[in-house]
């Protein structure tokens, strides 16, 4: 629509035939297993529907009851904790943390990347094994350290306490994501334009004025990209939960992701988990909106 | 002059003693993973943590490959009652395998339909060009339990439930690797495609001529990213497989986990070999998955 | 440069790799025929064809393939001991193959349920009533076993176990193998430390709620500070924390009926206030049953509520002092345990082929005169039927046979309960967090009616 000028009629029907071909092979899965299950997901949340049993229409019934649902109004509140706290966390934890590797001698440096990289690779189904372990309430790593050196005075029940169950998700979703954010930030660092560094320092400015004014100005791109993935990764997050604490103690852990499971396969009700999945997508698509409108006007 | 000289140095002394400290926590995990797969049960049941192995057995993974068989590998004629199989190993190789199968052919579909279809979003100025970018971008962040009655109803009803293309294609069609696409395709200069035709290079010939080299690069970074990815997306793996023999690695080391909440020894020995040849493959690429992941960012 | 140049290495790496990886599933297909030989006998898929398929297939003589799925029931969740049971079956019945899958109590509900809605529902699945009755059953996913309840049958299997199989309306959808009566156990060695023995009754097994009181503050006074947990992390081994809720005042789970939960009366409410305010017992919102039964083993905690004689037997290798199992406090004295009848269900998938083989599986197992005391010694549990005394030489069976007449009544197929489990680990969790019992448990009854109300 923008170029309407140069581009004549039969142009446009070459370059749309031509684009179509191209995107053909990803359409046919995008909209077959992306698309397709949307629309279904949209269409038996207007139903009460469950297993084996015909679809009865029930309108907007749903949705009404998941404002009314405490168990789904605190998952949105923990879905949303996760976020905005591991998203900002991430960020900043990993600039900080590259900007301490970046300088160290070559090898120094790639030892650290590959370390803070590994829990990434390692995969979390693997990682939670051992954080199940570490957080145990009666011989975890955990307590035993802190009741020994008596920052503890009793052990705690870290993943069966409200009050902890959280933090510790968001700790292990942390140690799951900063790899790839340190990995960037340490290259960025790298292709920082040194002259432009120099000319400052010249003109007097202090170390701090240097970060802020040029590095942090050349890593913008790689900001938004970090952000961007960060988020998802953080909406991804549901094997921790899962395999941790299965949204307990007391739905203190459940996300919606993990709500829209246990409604599906522990309650049987799949309209109803398909229309909170409605309004997690839609909560979605507003945040992308949003971030692509600010990384555009960058 | 001195003064802010020494606190730059405390400064990056003690920044320097954090990293190493959290480094050594980051590594923890896999530390204790793999050396807990060679202790007894005495050591890795004792109520104060044993530090290092004081006694090296091999009983944990002598347990863990003892368990269920599967056939190595295993074909079907699709609608038809034929297939064939190979030799019974360990239900933990295959399993191995079939995440080996799972990543790669993940990997080789998102990375030929997206730099295909990032191309055109980037360099085909087609009709609807707009609204497509827009419900991919809107699509990228969605998380695959919005979908998991609808997909496994349609895994059903085209006979793929338990099977490894039931995890395999909603990965592909996962619209990231387009957007990644996308950013790295809008670099290729214009005026070389407008050259190639000139010379009479059709469609599919400027593509593959002109366009692929140059993207290249972002290619080798989403094939990093969605091996990586596939191999540890538990959740779809979780919903769509239930045979043993069809199992992935995670998700056979999670049902260890459920299956044995006792036998820490021979769980760790599972998390061991899930993690162990991933692990190999980072490092023996290490320098690619890195360049790999900073190509993706500074384009996009 | 250099970089483009590395990355070009790299993704021809990766490209060879792949390339690699395309030609080995390619050759395997053509080197099939080749070396099929070992594959001869698998050369039918395990996989379940397509539903028109199935059809069109004739039962006939050719083989069959089913699948069974079984829950950790004893022996029955290790595949070393169900491939020496499948091998006795295929002696008999070479042309039906049964393919196992073994499931666990954390995940094994969830993984039922999707293969439903996949399409790819198990044939025979082995687990209690509460789930092939009141949950599969109730949905209409189950084949009616009546023609294997003959009236043979019916006299042979007790009583008690014969109304747990079947629906309200009567249908059968489990076909019995195994029971037994869950109990707890103490650790002896503990309580004698403490001088805790004095308040139980060593021969008949049972103990007062006033004695239990004591006995586990004496416990607690003697340094053991964990002496029990209720694990409500997850619905694994949740008859243990419902078993000992009702039995310390004779409250009840449901109403004799089986039509209603009954969980908010007085007696079941006084209870969880009792329990809550016990010093050594915690509300453990990061365990379930196994992991306390682990927990219990390696002696973290002094007393088990989730267990029985299989646990025993699993474990004997890590306990390393005398366990003494008791049966549930109450202040009646006449202890209402909680049972555990496990038998077979069929799915139906749509294919009279394999719900003919899975009925003669079924037969086999459970009625093979030579077969079932294999099948019911497999599960470390006893026969639904008087099979005369099988463990003759067992003690640890004959100590755990004390349990056998405290079973009380199987509640456990009333409507609903699937959720209501749920919510019952969930009611669990917001007391041991703070929240208001009474108010809690109401909450539950609530939820859990209006699940059964369905």
């Amino acid at each position: 629509m923008t170029k309407k000028n140069p581009m004549s009629k039969a142009l446009v029907r070459r370059e749309t035939i031509a684009g179509y071909a191209f995107m053909f092979p990803s359409l046919i899965f995008f909209l077959g297993f992306v698309v397709y299950p949307m629309i279904q997901c949209i269409y038996t949340s207007f139903f009460d529907s469950t297993m084996n049993r015909d679809d009865i229409f029930i309108g907007l019934a749903n949705y009404s009851e998941l404002f009314q649902d405490t168990i789904f109004l605190g998952a949105l509140k923990n879905t949303a904790i996760i976020v905005l706290v591991s998203v900002p966390v991430v960020c900043i934890f990993s600039l900080w943390a590259s900007s301490v590797i970046y300088n160290l001698k070559g090898p120094v440096c790639s030892a650290f990347r590959c370390i803070f990289y590994l829990p990434v690779v390692t995969g979390s189904v693997a990682v939670t094994v051992v954080w199940k372990w570490m957080f145990n309430n009666y011989y975890g790593i955990f307590n035993y350290i802190g009741t020994k050196t008596g920052v503890l005075e009793q052990n705690i029940n870290w993943l069966g306490d409200e009050r902890f169950a959280l933090g510790c998700i968001i700790l292990i979703l942390l140690t799951t994501s900063v790899g790839q954010p340190i990995v960037l930030y340490i290259s960025a660092l790298n292709n920082v334009d040194q002259s432009l560094v120099e000319a400052a320092e010249v003109d007097g400015a202090t170390k701090f004025q240097c970060f802020w004014k040029i590095k942090w100005a050349q890593m913008m791109p790689t900001t938004l990209y970090i952000l961007v993935i960060t988020t998802i990764n953080s909406f991804q997050c549901f094997a921790l939960i899962q395999l941790l604490t299965s949204g307990g103690p007391n739905h203190r852990t459940d996300t919606i992701m993990y709500y829209i499971y246990y409604c599906a396969f522990k309650r049987y009700r799949y309209g109803y988990g398909n229309a909170m999945g409605v309004i997690l997508a839609i909560i979605i698509a507003v945040l992308s909106a949003i971030q692509f409108k600010l990384a555009k006007s960058e | 002059m001195t003064t802010k000289f020494n606190r730059s140095t405390v400064y990056r002394i003690i920044s320097v003693t954090i990293i190493t400290l959290l480094a050594i926590a980051f590594a923890f995990p896999l530390y204790w993973i793999i050396t807990g797969s060679f202790k007894t049960p005495a050591a890795i049941n004792s109520p104060s943590p044993q530090w290092w192995p004081s006694e090296w057995v091999m009983d944990n993974y002598r347990k863990l490959f003892s368990r269920q068989v599967a056939p190595i590998w295993e074909f079907h004629i699709p609608f038809t009652e034929v297939g064939f199989s190979g030799p019974e190993v360990p239900a933990a190789i295959r399993w191995l395998l079939n995440t080996i199968f799972m990543a790669v052919t993940s990997m080789i579909l998102t990375c030929v339909t997206s730099a295909m279809a990032g191309y055109a979003l980037a360099k085909k100025r087609f009709i609807g060009r707009t609204l497509m970018f827009s419900v991919i971008v809107c699509a990228m962040a969605l998380p695959k339990q919005v979908i998991l009655i609808p997909l496994i109803r349609e895994m059903a009803s085209l006979n793929l439930y338990n099977s490894i293309w039931a995890v395999i294609f909603p990965i592909v069609g996962w619209p990231f690797g387009v957007f990644l696409m996308k950013q790295f395709s809008e670099g290729i200069p214009g005026e070389m495609m407008e050259a190639a035709k000139i010379d009479g290079a059709g469609e599919w010939k400027t593509f593959y001529t002109i366009a692929l080299p140059l993207i290249k690069p972002g290619i080798g970074a989403l094939a990093i990213f969605t091996f990586i990815n596939s191999w540890n997306d538990y959740f779809m793996q979780l919903i769509m497989l239930s045979s043993t023999k069809n199992l992935t690695i995670s998700l056979g080391i999670a049902k260890l986990q459920a299956e044995n909440a006792t036998d820490f020894g021979l769980i760790m020995a599972g998390a061991s070999l899930a993690a162990l040849p991933i692990i190999i493959i980072f490092l023996i690429f290490q320098k690619y998955f890195t360049k790999g992941i900073t190509m993706g960012a500074v384009k996009g | 440069m250099k970089k483009r140049k590395l990355l070009a290495m790299a993704l021809s790496c990766i490209m060879a790799f792949s390339v690699v990886a395309c030609g080995n599933s390619g050759n395997s297909q053509d080197a099939a025929p080749a070396d099929a030989e070992p594959a001869a006998e698998t050369t039918a898929p395990a996989e379940e064809p397509a539903a028109e398929d199935a059809a069109t297939e004739t039962p006939a003589a050719e083989s069959t393939d089913i699948t069974l799925w079984t829950y950790p029931i004893g022996g029955w969740g290790d595949s070393a001991v169900v491939d020496g049971l499948i091998a006795n079956f295929n002696a008999a019945h070479p042309e039906i193959n049964v393919t196992v899958e073994y499931l666990d109590y954390t995940n094994g509900d969830d993984q039922v349920n999707t293969a439903i809605e996949g399409n790819q529902a198990p044939d025979v699945i082995l687990e209690g009533p509460e789930r092939l009755v009141a949950n599969w059953g109730a949905r209409g996913l189950m084949v009616d076993l009546g023609d294997l309840w003959t009236d043979d049958a019916k006299a042979a299997i007790y009583d008690s176990v014969e109304s747990a199989c079947q629906s309200n309306d009567g249908v059968f959808y489990e076909y019995p193998l195994c029971m037994t009566a869950h109990t707890m156990a103490i650790n002896r060695d503990v309580f004698e430390a403490a001088d805790a023995l004095q308040y139980l009754d060593e021969e008949n097994r049972t103990w007062t709620t006033d004695n239990f009181v004591k006995a586990v503050q004496a416990v607690y006074d003697s340094g053991q500070t964990n002496v029990g947990a209720v694990y409500c992390s997850g619905q694994g081994g949740d008859q243990g924390t419902r078993a000992l809720v009702n039995n310390l005042y004779s409250g009840t789970f449901t109403n004799p009926e089986h039509t209603e939960y009954t969980a908010n009366s007085e007696e079941n409410i006084k209870a969880l206030e009792l329990l809550k305010g016990m010093d050594g017992i915690n509300f453990d919102a990061s365990i379930a049953g196994g992991d306390e039964i682990n927990l219990f083993c390696n002696g973290t905690l002094a007393m088990a509520f989730c267990w029985n004689v299989s646990q025993e037997k699993n474990n004997l290798e890590t306990i390393s002092f005398d366990v003494l199992p008791m049966a549930f406090p109450t202040d009646s004295g006449d202890p209402e345990l909680c049972g555990g009848i496990w038998g077979f269900g069929i799915f139906n998938n749509g294919d009279d082929a394999k719900i003919a083989a899975a009925k003669t599986f079924i037969d086999f197992m459970t009625n093979d005169q030579a077969q079932v005391t294999e099948s019911v010694k497999a599960s470390n549990y006893w026969p639904v039927k008087d099979l005369g005394n099988i463990y003759e030489e067992d003690e640890l069976m004959t100590e755990y046979a004390t349990f056998i007449p405290y079973m009380g009544d199987y509640y456990q197929v009333v409507g609903g309960w699937a959720e209501a489990r749920t919510a019952w680990w969930n009611m669990l969790q917001q007391i041991g967090t703070g929240a208001d019992v009474s108010t809690a448990v109401e909450e539950f009854v609530t939820t859990a009616n209006a699940a059964a109300a369905q």
